[in-house]
């Protein structure tokens, strides 16, 4: 018992000394010239590897862009914050890196209900937070017109991957009846609240709505139910094991060719192809960006990133921060200061060459940015284009 | 439409019946539920993934190799803790058998990850059978599913180790003065039980294709409820009770709605048992 309390009293110093670690000193000892940028994720615990890309990301950014002589002659000095996701461990690393580090510009979190509870922090603080990885809608429909001024999204929201998978179900694949197939979660059930919004614009109805468990196993009756409902797609927001079963159990009901799955559920990953092909070709998914994607900053981002990091091939959350870096530094230029208000208005009004298009805020700072979508055909994922949505605001 | 729902609430039926009757005579005969029972279903599946996946062997190879795998590891715990459950309270059974179904759950992901492990074996290709299509697999669950019972019925009635289960199950001081062995009876009967439900794992692995170590929680549930219903310790009353709940959750995922499916058992567990207390068959002295 007793050597058990050392360690764990040695485990929660160490941890405290990490945490203080990232967050002072080293932003404490740097130059009075450089800017200093605080990037705040998961650094620690479950979601520690998208803290870790997300750094990555933006290390790689900072580096560049120093080595090409900074920003209006300044060097920009990344400053770490750990959130572990939640809103609680992130607003304390947020308001350290405000009143203790003095930075006026913030890249985070990767998680949205974290975001969520930075917003009104940064309000008070008049620090800049740029958003490069948290998908829920909600965080910008608070943002611009919607109330808060300086919060900003460079990254799709769910709400826009709905509608994009709709619109290309709709226009390309003459799809306008389909089965609502989804996981029974947050994730599942908002997606297909969040795909709702866009039935009307793009022509389609529901013909069922049916939501799983992430065990469930049998499909058959459902699917039997689908096959004569007229349905010429099945919508599912689900995860790799449950697209499987489905597609398998698809496959037995003799629904191959005759009915799409589209949403998203990992339809092109090639263990979820393999399960059954026949029912994968003509799968519809949408993604922010993969490294697949032929652009040629696209492509010289992924050069670069694999030999800054031993040859690791770069995912997106580590693609959207090193973006957001560069996105913040042409804001930095366009505003030829580095006041966080004259940043800010430079950033509302930016028009970014970003590796999948042009960047641009609409009224409530959420980036208009487009989707690469996939397709399924012969059993190889297919880029079908890359495409934009706009997003339906609620009325206040 | 009805006769597709009805062939895939048999196929899954069997399934749950050829779970559920190990864990009925494993009660029959230790007086215990045996709470790790999904386990051994989970076992039976991993051990053929291994087999075929680490092992490079054919799926109709890995049955009889999962079963072994299984039957030893039901052998060591049948000896280390199942005996001793012979005359101890039922809670003690309830936490022995929990513990161990941790254990289990637990191993499986110490040895092979947290992630899905995905089955890749078995006859999928599609039959038509009376104008519908069903994959070999299912038609085979069923198949074997009547064979095991047939032979079960054989066992308990005309065998002589079932009429040792029997005595086990009827009185169990009487066998001690008879001079029968009956920690012998009791590990045997784990051992069959246990298998039973390996048998079920790797039968329906195909089909599940998701191996993981948590996969047998909702096994050991749903076959909670179909002995209950069955009739705690009735091998018909359990193919019976296992074809009905197939069904009933085929029916209702389709005509309700998916999300209700898993309150399927347990609302059909309270319904047959404000009818029959007993369940189906009430033969609590059938072994």
């Amino acid at each position: 018992m007793k050597t058990t309390g050392r360690r764990i009293f040695l485990m929660l110093s160490a941890v405290c000394g990490v945490s203080l670690a990232g967050g002072l000193p080293s932003a404490a000892r740097a130059a009075s010239g450089d800017i200093k940028v605080g990037v705040i994720g998961p650094m620690t615990g479950a979601n520690a590897p998208y803290g870790s890309l997300a750094w990555r990301g933006a290390s790689l950014a900072a580096k560049e862009i120093n080595a090409a002589g900074g920003v209006l002659g300044h060097k920009i000095k990344l400053v770490r914050g750990d959130s572990q996701c939640t809103p609680v461990e992130g607003v304390l690393a947020l308001q350290r890196m405000i009143s203790s580090d003095h930075i006026k510009f913030v890249l985070g979190d990767i998680c949205s209900s974290a975001t969520l509870a930075y917003e009104p922090i940064v309000e008070n603080a008049k620090v800049l937070l740029l958003n490069a990885a948290s998908s829920d809608p909600t965080i910008t429909y608070k943002a611009g017109v919607g109330g808060y001024k300086w919060t900003f999204r460079n990254y799709p929201t769910d709400e826009q991957r709905a509608g994009i998978v709709l619109k290309y179900a709709s226009e390309k694949m003459h799809i306008h009846k389909v089965a609502i197939l989804s996981v029974d979660n947050d994730y599942g059930r908002g997606a297909i609240a969040l795909s709702k919004h866009f039935f009307h614009r793009y022509g389609i109805t529901a013909v069922s709505e049916d939501y799983f468990q992430a065990s469930t196993t049998e499909f058959l009756p459902e699917l039997n139910k689908i096959k004569n409902s007229g349905a010429q797609a099945i919508l599912m927001y689900g995860y790799a094991a449950s697209s499987r079963l489905v597609a398998r159990q698809m496959l037995e009901s003799g629904l191959a060719g005759k009915i799409a799955l589209i949403g998203n559920g990992d339809f092109t990953n090639p263990q979820t192809i393999a399960a059954a092909p026949s029912v994968l070709n003509g799968a519809v998914e949408a993604a922010a960006w993969s490294p697949d994607y032929n652009s040629a900053r696209s492509k010289t981002f992924v050069h670069d990133y694999e030999a800054a990091y031993r040859g690791e091939v770069p995912q997106v959350h580590a693609f959207t921060h090193w973006e957001t870096i560069n996105l913040l530094a042409a804001a930095i230029r366009k505003a030829g200061s580095v006041d966080p208000a004259a940043v800010r208005r430079a950033l509302a009004g930016i028009t970014f060459d970003g590796a999948t298009g042009v960047v641009k805020f609409d009224s409530h700072d959420q980036a208009d940015l487009p989707m690469i979508l996939y397709q399924v055909e012969n059993g190889k994922p297919v880029i079908k284009g890359v495409f934009r949505t706009a997003v339906a605001y609620p009325k206040p | 439409m009805l006769q597709n729902l009805l062939t895939d609430g048999l196929v899954i039926g069997s399934v749950y019946a050829l779970v559920s009757v190990g864990m009925t005579v494993i009660l029959g005969v230790l007086g215990q539920i045996n709470f790790a029972h999904g386990e051994y279903y989970m076992a039976g599946a991993f051990a053929a993934w291994w087999a075929i996946d680490r092992l490079g062997l054919s799926y109709i190879e890995s049955i009889p190799l999962a079963i072994l795998i299984v039957a030893v590891l039901s052998l060591v715990i049948g000896y280390v803790v199942m005996q001793r459950l012979v005359d101890v309270s039922f809670d003690a059974g309830i936490i022995a058998t929990l513990g161990i179904s941790l254990l289990l759950q637990n191993g499986a992901t110490l040895l092979f990850g947290g992630t899905y492990q995905v089955f890749d074996g078995g006859w999928l290709a599609p039959m038509r059978v009376l104008g519908e299509d069903i994959a070999q697999q299912r038609i085979l669950i069923v198949l074997v599913t009547l064979a095991v019972f047939g032979a079960l019925e054989w066992l308990v009635r005309k065998s002589s180790f079932g009429k040792q289960m029997r005595a086990v199950a009827q009185n169990v001081e009487c066998c001690h003065v008879l001079g029968l062995d009956v920690r012998r009876v009791v590990l045997i009967t784990f051992i069959l039980g246990t298998t039973l439900a390996a048998l079920s794992g790797v039968m329906t692995a195909p089909i599940t294709m998701n191996i993981y170590g948590a996969m047998g929680e909702a096994i050991t549930l749903k076959s909670f409820a179909v002995i209950v219903m069955g009739g705690m310790g009735s091998i018909g009353g359990t193919l019976l009770a296992g074809w009905v709940l197939g069904i009933m959750e085929s029916l209702v995922a389709a005509y309700v709605g998916l999300q209700f499916r898993d309150a399927v058992a347990f609302t059909l567990l309270v319904l047959v048992l404000m009818w029959r207390p007993s369940g189906f068959f009430n033969t609590k002295a059938r072994y």
